[in-house]
């Protein structure tokens, strides 16, 4: 066989045939596989804070008693968390934002995040919403964004806050951080779920600067295994989310495991009631990891959200326990 | 042209000139006998996976391998995912017991999980250079994994979430992996079993897969050809 030839006229028909190509969708297009963030479509909702685009919204009347809701990751979005709006009816002002490159606000490179930051960040939303210095501040934080919450109150901000409602952070030193993040992602190695995630690989692939590719792969790896194997109890199985932030969730996490961070010293400054909340079928976290990570907190009420998994204020079931306790822990504060 | 038209003229084009080498032939103890080659393996190919291999031998000097193989992770949905290759390893130089042998195969592979279903049509470049003996041989691999078009099909439960999202074949090339690693292998009789190890970078050199190893344990099984005997 003259496989000369043979290449000659497969270079020929392969030529042809895509001259006569429909346009393929590009890859890395913002809009395709992901929505566009805030500095990408001009029609979403934004502040620009701190030397960034937020994705950020207020509900409610401005000039009431503030709520900042802080969503987890880190690299989610605040969208499964739209439920809190309802705390805009009872009086609160309600501020929702994506945190810096994570759900539609816009993306950075991976060497510019820092923990402090973060904090830099919520603390100038607090500041751009704020209408008065008598406002009264509360924060709302799930997960990661309870963390936040706390690194926050630890960075020398007991003062400014006049409320903390914490739903299951992972921990507040990294050692438990990493203990419950550990146990909440392990995988058989024969599993499904394991290999869903890694064999991804060889399809999608993206470099360090095309965030919606890479925000793409993430979202199918945290969110393309099946409800039932979730080990947090989560309900819905798939969290209702705009768009997760890889880079911001890698950096962050890295920043973690270099410095190995505790965030508990200065705590015991924050003397106001804190509402610790976890989830009654989160069998990682339970009773005995809410007692230990709130610890450091000297005023502390726990409260076992029942009927609920990690993802508490996202599903009906529960909200419908997580919002009375909570609405009430806002207005024993409010005044 | 259709794209799917397209990715199938691709994986024609390799199949003809490809030269390749998917499973690890010792190129010494292949006679002028030996006919087919069937193999067995167990891999660590960006996933645990399970895969089988034909190869016939064409009537070629140097010899030359045209072969099928397919592979499945393991897991709860066996068929949920495969990749399947197509191509021809090839004997490129010999010099004493220096032999250096390359591949190029055509890829198609699904994967799918409940967001999406990939639909991926790819190539596989690699090519080897080691010591081979009758009885064993030790040699090293460089290759390219280019995933080439892919088409993606969202779930409801996707579109749900976000229902502007384009479904349909996607370009420039979604993924690319480079890989080496070494491989050795012994061989008596008709058989030859073998153990390759490598790592996995992505094609910027900056990344690397969730676990940026591969690994494949394999057998092979050489079949004579038949021969008619006179009366």
């Amino acid at each position: 066989m003259n496989y000369k030839k043979i290449l000659m006229a497969s270079a020929i028909l392969l030529s042809v045939s895509f001259s006569g190509c429909k346009k393929e969708r590009i890859f890395n297009e913002p809009g395709n596989l992901v929505p566009k963030t805030v500095d990408q479509d001009p029609s979403l909702s934004s502040i620009y804070v701190n030397g960034t685009q937020l994705h950020a919204e207020a509900f409610g009347n401005k000039d009431s008693a503030m709520i900042i809701v802080l969503h987890g990751g880190p690299g989610s979005d605040y969208r499964y968390m739209l439920n809190c709006k309802e705390f805009a009816n009872q009086g609160y002002s309600v501020v929702f934002y994506d945190q810096r490159g994570a759900g539609l606000s816009k993306r950075h490179s991976g060497d510019s995040y820092s923990i402090q930051l973060m904090i830099d960040d919520l603390d100038a939303v607090i500041n751009y919403y704020r209408t008065s210095s008598t406002q009264k501040v509360f924060i709302l934080g799930h997960s990661w964004g309870a963390m936040l919450a706390a690194i926050y109150i630890n960075a020398g901000n007991a003062n400014k806050i006049d409320g903390l409602l914490l739903a299951e952070p992972g921990g507040l030193v990294w050692e438990d951080v990493m203990k419950y993040t550990s146990s909440i992602q392990s995988f058989g190695f024969f599993s499904e779920e394991l290999n869903d995630a890694v064999y991804l690989d060889q399809f999608i692939s993206a470099k360090e600067d095309e965030h919606a590719v890479l925000d793409y792969k993430r979202l199918l790896m945290v969110e393309g295994s099946e409800p039932k194997n979730d080990p947090t109890g989560n309900t819905d199985g798939y969290q209702m989310i705009w768009r997760l932030g890889a880079v911001s969730y890698n950096s962050l996490f890295e920043i973690g495991k270099r410095e190995n961070p505790n965030w508990t010293i200065n705590l015991h400054l924050f003397t106001k009631k804190v509402l610790f909340v976890y989830s009654e079928r989160n069998k990682y976290y339970g009773l005995g990891h809410a007692q230990k990570v709130s610890s450091p907190f000297p005023n502390v009420e726990l409260f076992k959200n029942l009927d609920a998994g990690h993802d508490m204020i996202s599903p009906s079931n529960g909200w419908s326990h997580f919002y009375p306790k909570a609405l009430s822990y806002f207005n024993s504060l409010k005044h | 042209m259709t794209n799917l038209k397209k990715a199938i003229l691709i994986v024609g084009v390799f199949l003809f000139i490809n030269k390749s080498h998917s499973q690890n032939i010792n190129w010494a103890s292949l006679t002028n006998e030996n006919k087919h080659v069937t193999n067995l393996n167990l891999n660590w190919d960006y996933a645990s996976t399970v895969g089988i291999y034909y190869g016939c031998k064409l009537n070629t000097k140097p010899p030359i391998i045209f072969g099928i193989d397919y592979s499945v992770p393991v897991g709860s949905k066996v068929f949920d995912d495969f990749k399947s290759k197509i191509g021809i390893q090839m004997q490129l130089i010999k010099f004493q017991n220096f032999r250096l042998s390359t591949k190029i195969q055509g890829i198609f592979r699904k994967y799918e999980q409940p967001i999406v279903r990939l639909l991926n049509f790819g190539s596989d470049f690699s090519g080897a250079f080691g010591y081979y003996k009758s009885k064993w041989f030790v040699a090293t691999e460089f290759g390219f994994d280019k995933a080439i078009v892919t088409y993606f099909k969202h779930s409801s439960r996707y579109k749900n979430s976000f229902t502007m999202v384009n479904d349909g074949w996607y370009e420039p090339a979604t993924g690319g992996n480079f890989y080496y690693g070494l491989l050795t292998g012994i061989s008596f009789k008709k058989h030859d079993v073998y153990l390759k190890i490598g790592k996995v970078v992505t094609q910027d050199f900056k990344t690397t897969p969730l676990i940026p190893y591969y690994a494949q344990l394999g057998y092979n099984f050489k079949i004579n050809k038949m021969i008619r005997l006179k009366k």
